[in-house]
């Protein structure tokens, strides 16, 4: 969605068999003949554009005679591509016809090739525009969770990151403008995502492996935040916002605004938000360690060329927010030593302290050149780090220091074929200190080249790419303390002994100084064949390859987030004489491969409009923890530290017990489907379906833990001109197909409402809106969720705001 | 802990892996591993922690002065000079300080005791330093009740209602007045009254004085009610107002479930589960005879509370065990002497003992035992701790008590003999002396806690 015009004087010299410049005017209609206002034409591998004014009339001057290629883009239509012969006096009143789209389209902008959720043979979903608006949340997966295909791990509201067809973590990648968002999102289920939905522009949803444009990390599929923080253009605009919930009290303040005079554009955005605990359903209670409170700031500056813009941003994130369920009582309960422990602990107050300092170089220049026409690049140093207080003591500092080089060079259409090359290198300094330093420091470098090429002929659209990557992990001191193990026996257990054995000897930790060295490599084919009018059919194949992050495999101590002592790959368990230990894994330790293949199948114009997807994948070399059977003691903090008589009362106050999981390697498949059908009934009314669903599975036997369950739902929306409705109704069936660890989770069934009103105020863009979510006050526990027995979805939430755009 | 080196040769573990598309390969070098030796008893060895008994301050009765003595060596490590001589003296909540609070005079000033403990993650760090005067103050309207739990201390500052000032509360750490803090977490009420604060994590169970008319207080300075504060961007908001009524409250104590307070016609139990608030009531009992609880003991170490009885402005006192889980208020029988009017309570390290010390010069020792199930206070032991006649006691003056954080010792003042006698609560014994030129007004125990101790007793006796 961009609208810069640039004096195209220059531009017309960049075509060597341009002749003189031409221009067209004309009309962007419906069907029905209606004008269509606010369409934007673009002129295809140039950067001329403009927009429909009220009566759908447009005007674009400075064209090639000759053939060119219109992209034509509206609300509630579909894509338009036409090839239009402009003669050499120009032509005059010429006529687009847009066909209407229920489901709304909006194309991917981080991509070398052209992508939407109609034309791509990878199937993908942009939430933009109102529609991200109205289902964002304080967190990035919570904002998601209603796209096919995209499911929440929901974390007690405050840290909760998205799933993507049931792979989530080191396996789905997150990224702002195209670069990693440097976070520590990916190592802990409790790990906030530092990226902020209500200063974005859009977002986008690459499901099924994405390493070709965005390497390993992307096997799973990437989100993508792109906001305007470095300004492509200085006309003034903006939007600003106010709300509050009642659940938890919410309050959320955020603005952006772009604005600029001759070369120079300048952009500003900045959120706060303070929520309470929230309330559970149908009690007055609340969870504890729900609050969350952030606010942050982006300054960016732009030089506009023209040619294109060189720009900077600077952004301050800064966020607290409760850790629930970080209480040291386990699930164990049965083995704690008295009640006292139990009380103990779940007073505590544990909170994340998150800041981040983020520094965005972003460059797009059109070049005049006889191979290349475009240069993009992205350069990104990051500054992050978290700490988790508990009592106002900092239990644990994650720090996370990354810098990331993009650049991407695309090409002169070559025989209709369109693509360029990326460069990409990504460094991360990752850490975490304290007592729940369960990952050592370490450093991941990252160092790839990839193509990626499209052609678009008759009623066909090919897209090919490959990437080849060298990925290197070096940790100077990976630790292998020897740990007590024990099995829990039918009739108790016997602690004390435990307890005091390790007393009397000296405990040895193994030091390792670990790199290593992989080299992913990607590739992927695809094609997407318009086989009737309004229907097109897409298939892609793709080979991805991903290197192991850090925490699978150095990890070595108790991570408190998901409540177990956690155990890299790195190590494995070895069994003598009845006594359970863990050594280096003899093992080879090999790239994790997708084999994975897509089938889409489209009705994209019409008042029915559907999105059919299925999907096999195949994954050799899954990295995935296992409960081991075994528990370890964990002494809190200080225990050791203390003297005294009464020593053991003391340790046994700190002491808890912790599942021991391993990361284990093992060859998994994961297939399912997403379905979307949106049916426009009149021009107010759309009612529109989706359903979703995944099979995750090892290959000898057994389920993968937190599959998302079968899911469908409903939506029904009224617009008008000022007002808009919007009724959602999503059914989670229960899951029943489970890991060896894991219980079954009911079904439930979530109504969401909103309502918005347009003030249009002073001729400004103003509305008001009011919205519920969970209507029903339905108690539901998410599957996904680390803190299922714990923490069920918010009850009734009421929210009022008020938007304005300018 | 001691960290040693071995010199171990260097183990090379490396694995290369060649798969059909991609490559890994994995190099592992082993370094010499790390050794911890296991501690032995009182082990603080790792070179940050100091092991000592700790200092006391002692209030010069008849003039402004307060000393200050190594209790490792019994030796006066300095003298300091307050700003006021009519003071009371409490320790500061995680005992490096000496809060001397100048009721009269709307004034509060700190002594720096010199001996901290910082948690630097990898490692606790104790410090040791000589004894300063502090310049942080704290200044509001009447400071009456300083109660203090887990490492925050409340100040409940009265009001007067002859000046139209409002009662308050502030909540500072030990923290807060290393950094001269000046914007504490503060509560202000739209009244006066003779109220206390229980601070608890970010919550703040204090009373509330209704209107004169709406008060079921007998003494109407006294409030009734009690409600729960939450602080938010530095100051408390009222979240729930508890439903029972306290008539003539006074006193107050908690543990880590319960806060419970003193009222006329028994005792007020409130709570905070989850999400939900609680409260109830625990009615007078015929032990009492018409006495009402108006202080109470609690520590973080056990379910139930202590509670005293006794008239006002002294006399033969009666000690009830009050348990919130069973709803029960039972009668402790102490086993008092004859004559014996308490002066001073206070739980032990641990709450492994209760302390009472009378007029008659006693320190009477009270132990948990199981009965039936549940815990009960018994009779354990008496310590006499005056040759003196007690009859001799200066007017206006009493023995006082503080008790040790780290270790099972008490320290008795006796301004009739002027000396301070350290009491050994395990072997019921005196175990120590040391002799002073001045009659003790008042002394407080600084230094560094046992570990995990959160010690919710809180020393002013009424």
């Amino acid at each position: 969605m961009r609208n810069t015009t640039y004096p195209a004087v220059l531009l017309a010299a960049l075509f060597p068999l341009s002749a003189i410049a031409q221009s067209i005017n004309g009309v962007v209609l419906d069907q029905q003949g209606k004008p269509v206002s606010g369409a934007n034409i673009q002129v295809e591998g140039t950067e001329l554009s403009t927009k429909s004014d009220q009566n759908g009339q447009f005007e674009i001057k400075d064209l090639t005679s000759g053939d060119n290629k219109f992209h034509v883009v509206a609300k509630g239509f579909a894509h338009l591509h036409s090839h239009v012969e402009i003669p050499q006096q120009g032509l005059q009143n010429h006529q687009f016809k847009l066909n209407r789209s229920p489901i709304e389209v909006v194309d991917v902008v981080a991509t070398p090739v052209h992508m939407s959720v109609m034309e791509s043979s990878m199937p993908v979903n942009v939430l933009a525009g109102e529609t991200l608006r109205r289902q964002q949340a304080a967190t990035l997966g919570d904002s998601l969770e209603k796209l096919a295909g995209v499911n929440s791990n929901f974390h007690g509201n405050v840290a909760s990151t998205p799933i993507i067809r049931g792979l989530s973590g080191p396996r789905v990648l997150i990224s702002q403008n195209g670069l990693d968002v440097g976070d520590v999102s990916r190592v802990g289920p409790d790990h906030s995502v530092s990226s902020e939905a209500s200063t974005a522009e859009q977002i986008e949803v690459l499901r099924g492996p994405a390493t070709l444009f965005y390497g390993s990390g992307a096997i799973g599929g990437v989100v993508n935040v792109v906001d305007k923080r470095v300004p492509r253009d200085n006309s003034t605009e903006g939007e600003w916002t106010l709300q509050t919930s009642s659940v938890n009290e919410q309050k959320i303040a955020a603005f952006n605004v772009t604005t600029g005079f001759d070369s120079i554009a300048f952009y500003a955005d900045g959120h706060w938000r303070e929520s309470d605990d929230y309330k559970l359903p149908d009690s007055d209670e609340k969870l504890a360690s729900s609050a969350e409170e952030s606010f942050g700031g982006t300054l960016g500056v732009s030089y506009l060329l023209d040619n294109g813009y060189v720009g900077l941003s600077v952004e301050q994130f800064n966020r607290e927010y409760g850790i629930p369920g970080h209480t040291h009582a386990d699930d164990h309960d049965e083995h704690d030593h008295d009640e006292h422990e139990g009380e103990d602990h779940a007073e505590e107050q544990v909170l994340a302290d998150l800041e981040q300092t983020r520094v965005q170089f972003l460059a797009e220049l059109k070049l005049d050149n006889q191979l290349f026409d475009k240069l993009n690049v992205r350069l990104l140093s990051s500054d992050y780090k978290h700490a988790e207080i508990e009592n106002n003591t900092t239990g644990t500092l994650f720090e996370n220091s990354t810098t990331e080089m993009r650049i991407e060079l695309i090409h002169n259409a070559f025989a209709h074929w369109v693509g360029g090359v990326t460069l990409h290198y990504k460094k991360s300094e990752v850490a975490a200190q304290g007592s729940e330093a369960f990952t050592p420091p370490s450093t991941a470098e990252t160092f790839a080249l990839a193509f990626v090429e499209e052609l678009h002929e008759g009623d066909f659209l090919w897209q090919f790419g490959a990437r080849a990557e060298r990925v290197t992990l070096t940790a100077d001191n990976a630790l292998l303390p020897n740990i007590e193990l024990h099995a829990h026996d039918e009739d108790g257990h016997e602690h004390d002994e435990h307890d005091h054995d390790d007393h009397d000897e000296a405990s040895v930790t193994r030091v390792f100084a670990v790199e290593q060295e992989f080299t992913p490599i990607s590739a992927s084919a695809g094609v997407v064949w318009d086989f009737a009018p309004t229907y097109n059919l897409g298939v892609s194949l793709s080979y991805a390859q991903r290197a192991p992050s850090a925490s699978e495999l150095l990890s070595f101590g108790p991570h408190i987030g998901t409540r177990s002592f956690e155990v890299g790959a790195l190590f494995a368990l070895h069994q003598e004489d009845e006594e359970s230990h863990f050594e280096l894994n003899e093992q080879a330790l090999d790239l994790e491969t997708s084999r994975n293949i897509d089938l889409t199948l489209r009705k994209t114009q019409g008042d029915i409009g559907f999105v059919f997807n299925a999907f096999y994948n195949q994954v050799d070399n899954y990295y995935y923890q296992d409960f081991t059977g075994l528990y370890t003691e964990v002494t809190h903090d200080h225990a050791e530290e203390e003297g005294g008589v009464h020593d053991h009362d003391h340790a046994h106050d700190h002491a808890f017990e912790l599942p021991v999981y391993n990361f284990l390697i093992d060859d998994v498949t994961l297939h399912g489907f997403e379905a979307q059908i949106a049916w426009q009934v009149s021009n107010e009314f759309k009612a529109s379906v989706f359903s979703d669903y995944v099979r995750a599975k090892r290959n000898d036997g057994g389920d993968l833990p937190r599959t998302p369950p079968l899911r469908f739902g409903s939506q029904f929306s009224y617009e008008d001109e000022r007002l808009t409705a919007h009724l959602d109704i999503t059914r989670y069936q229960q899951q029943d197909k489970i890991a060896a660890f894991e219980t079954a989770t009911d079904g439930y069934t979530l109504v969401d409402a909103h309502v918005s009103y347009d003030l249009s105020l002073l001729d400004l863009d103003t509305s008001v809106y009011a919205k519920v979510n969970n209507l029903t006050d339905t108690e539901a526990r998410v599957h996904t969720s680390f803190l299922k027995d714990l923490a069920p979805r918010p009850g009734r939430n009421i929210t009022l705001g008020i938007r304005g755009y300018f | 802990m001691q960290f040693f080196h071995l010199k171990l040769l260097a183990v090379t573990v490396s694995a290369v892996l060649l798969s059909a598309c991609g490559d890994a390969e994995t190099t592992i070098v082993e370094k010499d591993p790390i050794i911890e030796q296991p501690h032995d008893e009182h082990d603080h060895g790792d070179g940050y922690t100091i092991e000592s008994a700790g200092r006391l301050v002692v209030l010069e009765s008849g003039s402004n002065n307060a000393h200050l003595y190594d209790l490792d060596d019994q030796t006066l490590l300095d003298s300091f000079a307050l700003t006021y001589s009519s003071v009371s003296l409490y320790a500061s909540a995680s005992y490096r300080y000496a809060v001397i609070n100048a009721r009269s005079e709307d004034y509060i000033e700190f002594i720096d005791g010199g001996l901290w403990r910082e948690d630097h993650v990898a490692h606790l760090h104790d410090y040791k330093q000589a004894p300063a005067m502090s310049g942080y103050t704290v200044t509001g309207s009447r400071p009456t009740h300083i109660v203090n739990h887990d490492g925050k201390l409340a100040i409940f500052f009265d009001g007067n209602a002859d000046t139209n000032e409002v009662a308050g509360v502030k909540v500072l750490t030990d923290l807060d007045i290393t950094n001269n803090k000046t914007n504490l977490p503060t509560l202000e009420y739209s009244n006066n009254m003779h109220g206390v604060a229980e601070p608890h994590g970010d919550y703040l169970y204090t009373t509330v004085r209704r209107d004169d008319a709406d008060s079921t207080s007998g003494n109407k300075i006294l409030p009734d009610q009690v409600a729960a504060y939450h602080l938010h961007d530095g100051e408390y908001e009222q979240e729930h107002v508890f439903s029972a009524v306290c008539p003539d409250l006074h006193g107050a104590a908690q543990n880590k479930e319960h806060q419970v307070f003193g009222c006329s016609d028994g005792v007020m139990v409130t709570g905070k589960e989850e999400a939900t608030f609680s409260s109830s009531k625990i009615t007078n009992i015929a032990a009492l005879d018409g006495l009402r609880v108006g202080t109470v003991y609690g520590h973080a170490e056990l379910h139930s509370f202590i509670g005293v009885a006794s008239a006002h402005g002294g006399g033969p006192a009666v000690l009830v065990q009050i348990n919130p889980d069973e709803g029960k208020m039972e009668e402790i029988d102490w086993q008092p002497m004859t004559n014996a009017q308490p002066v001073a309570y206070g739980f032990s390290l641990e709450a492994e003992h209760f302390l009472i010390l009378d007029n008659q010069g006693y320190l009477t020792i009270l132990t948990q035992h199981e009965h039936d199930g549940h815990m009960e206070w018994e009779y354990a032991n008496r310590v006499d701790i005056s040759e003196q006649d007690v009859a001799n006691m200066p007017d206006g003056m009493k023995f006082t008590m503080t008790l040790s954080q780290n270790e099972h010792l008490a320290y008795v003042a006796d301004p009739i003999t002027k000396h301070i006698i350290t009491v050994d609560l395990d072997e019921a014994k005196i175990d120590g002396e040391m002799e002073l030129d001045y009659a003790p007004k008042a002394v407080t125990w600084l230094g560094i806690q046992a570990e995990h101790e959160h010690d919710d007793g809180h020393d002013h006796a009424h």
